[in-house]
């Protein structure tokens, strides 16, 4: 009886499902999967169906692992900015710690995963994926320099890498052209973010690049590395990898996207940033157009594939 | 949400846990073995 007295109190609400699933940052995980895809379905050489859908299934894990563990350090952030303030564990849904024990045990189940049924290089690139966004970027880069989401972008441009290693169990040039492509989108797409929601990155003490160096800085930045990413863009095709559809689904995003980081560069209202918006949305339709393109071709059997050897 | 809601929001939540955590469960479980005869290549029905 004593125990059903101890227990006895007002009830938390307590996780369900969808708070969990909400965790995983289930639009960045697609995204991942999406680029993982891709690496998978460029890559020469024949994977069973079944092994390539477990490559994936583990890259999609581990993306929504580490963006539960990244969820789970940066709740104090999250806390204070509107963007993430209904997330689950500033909402209450889910406890920090037990945040921690599902990020780290999904980390381990697909790597260990991956390492066992497809190859070590794979679970080693995938390892390091986790590895980089959580130690790197979130627990360490994020909070101390401007430079935060350039290096730590490395993390959300590998999975072109591990797909093509889950098929090939190697690396070579073209998947790190790839890998350079989603490097090079990463400050474009996340700066225009942080444009429009300078005021929360600021509240929350972020040193995101508006913060710091100010906005006509930032717009600066922008488009330097737009000028740097539509070149990446069209290598595939430049050089070989990939074919004439490629190169005219690519050239017409690019020209929109240098047409909207041109918008970003004169923008003068930096209140709404409605240019900066329209990037941020021009930036995620360019990186699904390049890499459906890179699929298209190959299931179609148009790319040029031999250079890929 | 009042002490009630709670209630039943808590019991049609760990009904859904259960079930999600039953479906991972057995999912892996297929997974394992389907991967298993893929690594083994078909010769496992070779006797």
């Amino acid at each position: 009886m004593a125990l059903v007295d101890v227990y006895a109190g007002p009830q938390q609400r307590i996780a369900d499902v969808g708070d969990y699933f909400a965790l995983l940052k289930p639009r960045v995980m697609s995204l991942v999967i999406f680029t993982g895809l891709a690496g998978i379905v460029a890559a020469p050489g024949h994977i069973h169906v079944l092994s390539a859908f477990t490559a994936l299934l583990c890259i999609a894990v581990a993306a929504g692992a580490s963006g539960a563990l990244n969820m789970a350090y940066d709740s104090d952030i999250d806390a204070i900015m509107a963007r993430t303030a209904t997330r689950p564990i500033p909402m209450g849904h889910i406890a920090r710690e037990e945040a921690l024990m599902f990020g780290w045990a999904l980390s381990i189940a697909s790597v260990t995963i991956m390492g066992l049924f497809i190859n070590l290089l794979a679970a080693g690139l995938l390892a390091f994926t986790i590895f980089f966004y959580v130690v790197v970027y979130t627990l360490w880069l994020k909070r101390s320099t401007a430079q935060n989401i350039v290096i730590g972008g490395l993390a959300g441009a590998l999975p072109p890498a591990i797909g093509w290693a889950a098929v090939t169990g190697s690396l070579s040039f073209a998947p790190l052209v790839m890998v350079a492509i989603t490097f090079l989108w990463t400050p474009p797409h996340f700066w225009a973010l942080a444009l429009f929601r300078s005021d929360d990155y600021a509240r929350a003490g972020v040193p995101m690049m508006p913060v710091v160096a100010g906005k006509t800085s930032t717009r600066r930045q922008i488009f330097a590395y737009t000028l740097l990413l539509l070149p990446a863009g069209l290598a595939p095709a430049v050089l070989g990898f990939a074919g004439p559809l490629y190169l005219a689904a690519v050239g017409a995003i690019s020209a929109w996207f240098l047409f909207a980081a041109t918008k970003v560069l004169f923008e003068r209202d930096e209140t709404k940033e409605p240019a900066a918006k329209k990037l941020f949305f021009v930036s995620i339709a360019y990186l699904f157009v390049l890499f459906a393109a890179l699929i298209a071709e190959r299931l179609i059997g148009i790319a040029p594939f031999g250079a890929w050897l | 949400m009042d002490e009630h809601e709670i209630e039943e929001h808590n019991a049609r939540a760990r009904r859904r846990r259960n079930i999600a955590v039953a479906l991972v469960l057995v999912g892996m479980v297929v997974l394992f073995f389907l991967m298993t005869i893929v690594r083994l290549g078909g010769h496992v029905f070779d006797g």
